[in-house]
């Protein structure tokens, strides 16, 4: 970095970081684009009719009247490719259509699924940090053993599947002990066993990673200097290594939150909860394509402003990072 | 009526309505017995909560589509000009009485006049004259109801309270459709609403109101505190006893059965054959078994293509497979094998047990007399190069674990002869795609109507024909002078015996021609918490009904 004055070097660093905003929006709006693409097309090869998606689904006996109109209606007469940009079209004026199967606007019904996925994904990933700092930090340093018995916790929580885990929290905490409710009824307790199977196997992940970079870290100069100073070993933990133990674990949670929402799928049906997951599922089953499309974009949105996030939380976590950014 | 034509999740199956019932002892078992022996006097009051495993319907009014689902949730807050009774008799329900004239071309039907819609709009002639129009009308895009009512020309008011139904040809199944959901009577002032606001909230005469949907989350039903028009097998008059349903839609079968078992939910549909099994030894719950009408679940063999277009190997493929052993451990005896084409619960079912033992050296004796002589590498028959290979697509949504362990069972089995039977797991539009290309030997579809007149359906040659979407429903594409003239003859005839013979002698003449392997009744029951007295499966297409139910405490 050329040294400079300090009104110089802001600007420099608003200079590149406007740069920087102006390629995370055009990444952005590119990933965008091509997500829908690929929906557009993919959705296409599974076998299926529109129109008859339209017309009450599989199997309708639907007039040939019927079905003219609804083609036209629809413009699903049209070329694939003029139909390709009829969506792209709409879709930049923000129009997101309206869903075949509910004949209501697909916007409407993400907005009303949207919050209840989003609330349930946030307070996994927040219970799964938590589960995943104390675990790092409690068998980090502590010898053979912890170190060993940390890991194989992590390892098998990893591992664990959504609908295993779920069906074993059922079975002891709602049937056997009759704590918490099977279905999720919109109630705090409804949540719980949702946000702790979503929690548990990313825990195991990110624990994962974070050992690893807290070991990494307590290696560090300044951990000796620390302890020389006499802090003691959960102090220097706490306060120094975690901050080098979380930028990995940080950067992870852009990914995790795309693999939360993936587990919503499984966990929505299993515990009955209202959400974008189900509202997948369904619009697959009966070819719901306007919905489908939506409910990939609006996920690939999130996953972009995740990434965005979760970058300026790195920087936030590492000074060296901000200091990159001026160069 | 084509059964639940979109489920999400494994459609149940189930033989014998029963009702098993009550404070742990009582059960009764008997095919279309009456509701549970209550216990106690009914008490007025609470939330009865569903959980309910078919899928979320995507418009509330049966009349547009018509699937499993809407008749389901329609039950409880729409009602049918007649009804059926346990012994399949039509009953008087929002039409006291009724007369066809001698010719068969036209009905009259007198509505009660005591009755109103829960918006406040008197139940007249009108009203139904406008639901048989809207059920017509190609903008509501009904496939059910309208089937149902495919022989109805049009409705005529004559007086207030009599509509003349008008029809194209006799119809000897008018009144068994009626009693469907699909065909039930709702406000016309709802109807005008236009279909997007009339499918969130169907206006009715019902014992309930849909007071509120929230989308895959529940359907909130409140009680018609006016309520003035039970049908005529019901336990008690007046308003029904509970203040409101919560309908709630799980998908997962054993989160549906955990809530019931931790008495979060009361009553759950659908379950499977194991859960059934374990809440038998359950004392706290009892099983509500309530197969429905219309045809047996049964394998169909494609007739109109090689190799099943020869009779004699259709026979060796029946011949050779075995599944009664299979339905008893993987049903846990909760399915009775079937060897009728029609569901136990038609009282003109006909069954014939002998054409259906298993007897292999007579398939490949068959087999051998067809030209299938040779065998290849894997034991498969060949014949001049091809393999005598079976296409069997299965639908993921309409044939539950169970049902496609068994066709494992029935490819197992099939080998020993010589069959190469290929399953295919698929998709309910990939399954329509594959039946609509004649891409299968075999396969299974469920059919729910009311009424032996599902015969015609499934059997007459005219059912060949596909609809414009590529949907037929003769998926044995049995085409039989013979059998089309007695179903032709059967559908349009007024006397009862003369019905009764022809249905019976159609039946022969399929079951004979070894088109069809009869599996057991399509299955349909439920779980209560034995808190829940008084509720029933109706005996029209088996839905459960909660008028006459209470929360005993």
């Amino acid at each position: 970095m050329t040294p400079g004055s300090p009104t110089d070097e802001r600007r420099s660093i608003r200079g590149a970081t406007l740069r920087r905003a102006g390629l995370l929006v055009a990444g952005a709006v590119f990933v965008l684009w091509a997500v829908a693409t690929l929906t557009f097309f993919a959705i296409r090869l599974i076998p299926g009719d529109p129109a008859q998606a339209i017309l009450g689904g599989p199997g309708s006996q639907a007039s040939q009247e019927a079905l003219d109109q609804v083609r036209r209606d629809y413009g699903l007469d049209q070329p694939l490719i003029a139909q390709y940009f009829a969506m792209l079209g709409r879709l930049l004026t923000g129009d997101l259509g309206v869903s075949y199967a509910l004949k209501l606007p697909v916007a409407d019904l993400l907005g009303a699924q949207l919050g209840g996925t989003l609330l349930l994904a946030a307070l996994a990933l927040m219970l799964a940090w938590i589960l995943a700092l104390g675990l790092a930090i409690w068998s980090t340093g502590r010898g053979r053993v912890a170190s060993a018995l940390g890991e194989g916790v992590e390892i098998t929580a990893a591992a664990l599947p959504h609908f295993w885990l779920a069906a074993v929290l059922i079975a002891v905490f709602s049937v056997g002990l009759g704590w918490l409710p099977p279905v999720a009824t919109g109630t705090l307790a409804g949540f719980v066993l949702p946000v702790v199977t979503l929690a548990v196997p990313l825990a195991g992940f990110l624990a994962q990673v974070m050992r690893e970079s807290l070991l990494d870290a307590m290696q560090q100069p300044f951990v000796v200097s620390a302890r020389a100073r006499g802090e003691s070993a959960l102090g220097v933990r706490a306060r120094h290594t975690i901050r080098h133990a979380s930028l990995p674990a940080i950067s992870l949670s852009g990914w995790a939150l795309g693999w939360l929402l993936s587990g919503a799928v499984v966990v929505e049906t299993i515990f009955a909860m209202p959400g974008l997951g189900r509202t997948l599922l369904q619009a697959v089953t009966l070819r719901d394509i306007p919905v489908v499309t939506g409910v990939v974009l609006l996920v690939a949105l999130v996953y972009v402003l995740m990434t965005v996030l979760t970058d300026l939380a790195a920087r936030i976590a590492d000074p060296r990072l901000r200091q990159e950014a001026g160069r | 009526m084509r059964a639940a034509p979109v489920t999400t999740s494994p459609t149940p199956r189930r033989i014998g309505i029963a009702a098993v019932a009550v404070v742990s002892t009582i059960a009764l078992t008997a095919c279309q017995a009456p509701a549970p022996e209550a216990s106690g006097e009914p008490v007025s009051g609470g939330t009865l909560a569903y959980a309910s495993g078919d899928a979320e319907p995507t418009c509330l009014d049966p009349h547009v589509g018509g699937n499993y689902p809407q008749a389901l949730l329609a039950g409880q807050f729409l009602e049918s000009l007649v009804s059926r009774d346990d012994s399949g008799e039509i009953i008087p329900w929002l039409a006291e009485s009724w007369t066809a004239a001698d010719d068969g071309l036209s009905w009259e039907f007198t509505l009660r006049d005591d009755v109103a819609f829960t918006d406040g709009t008197p139940l007249d002639a009108e009203a139904v004259k406008a639901n048989v129009e809207h059920l017509k009308d190609p903008a509501t895009q009904s496939s059910t109801g309208y089937l149902a009512l495919g022989k109805v020309d049009r409705v005529e008011v004559v007086d207030e309270q009599v509509a003349r139904f008008v029809m194209s040809s006799p119809d000897s199944a008018l009144l068994e459709s009626l009693t469907q959901p699909w065909v039930a009577i709702e406000s016309p002032a709802g109807l005008a609403r236009g279909m997007d606001e009339n499918c969130q909230a169907p206006i009715g005469t019902g014992p309930f109101i849909v007071d509120e949907w929230v989308k895959q989350d529940h359907v909130s039903l409140v009680r018609n505190d006016d309520y003035t028009s039970p049908p005529a097998d019901a336990a008690h008059d007046g308003p029904a006893y509970l203040e409101a349903i919560d309908w709630r839609f799980v998908p997962d079968s054993a989160s549906r059965y955990a809530a019931l078992q931790a008495g979060q939910v009361d009553v759950i549909d659908n379950p499977q054959p194991d859960t059934i099994s374990a809440a038998k030894s359950n004392d706290s719950l009892a099983w509500l078994d309530a197969p429905r009408p219309g045809a047996a679940n049964r394998i169909e063999l494609n007739s109109g293509q090689a190799p099943f277009d020869d009779e004699r190997v259709r026979e060796a493929f029946i011949r050779a497979v075995e599944v009664d052993e299979g339905i008893d451990a993987l049903f846990f005896g909760t399915a009775e094998r079937s060897f009728s084409p029609l569901s136990s619960v038609e009282a003109l079912a006909y069954s014939d047990e002998a054409l259906f033992e298993p007897d292999l050296d007579r398939a490949n004796a068959l087999l051998d007399e067809a030209g299938w002589t040779e065998r290849d590498a894997d034991g498969y028959r060949v014949k001049d190069g091809a393999r005598l290979t079976l296409r069997f697509p299965v639908s993921t949504n309409q044939s539950i674990p169970a049902e496609q362990s068994l066709f494992e069972q029935v490819q197992a089995t099939a080998k020993a002869a010589g069959f190469d039977v290929v399953i295919e797991l698929l998709d309910l539009s990939s399954w329509y795609g594959a039946l609509a290309e004649h891409e299968y030997e075999i396969v299974s579809a469920p059919y729910t109507k009311v009424g032996p007149d599902v015969l015609r359906i499934l059997y007459h040659s005219d059912s060949i024909t596909p609809a414009p979407s590529g949907y037929f429903a003769n998926l044995a594409q049995l085409d039989d002078p013979e059998v089309d003239s007695l179903l032709t003859d059967a559908a349009s005839t007024s006397d009862a015996d003369t019905r009764a013979d022809l249905y019976e002698r159609a039946q022969q003449l399929i079951l004979e021609g070894y088109y069809l392997l009869p599996l057991y009744d399509q299955q349909n029951s439920f779980l209560l918490s034995t808190s829940v007295q008084g509720a029933r499966a109706m005996p029209t297409v088996s839905t459960p009904t909660f008028y006459d139910a209470w929360l005993a405490d």
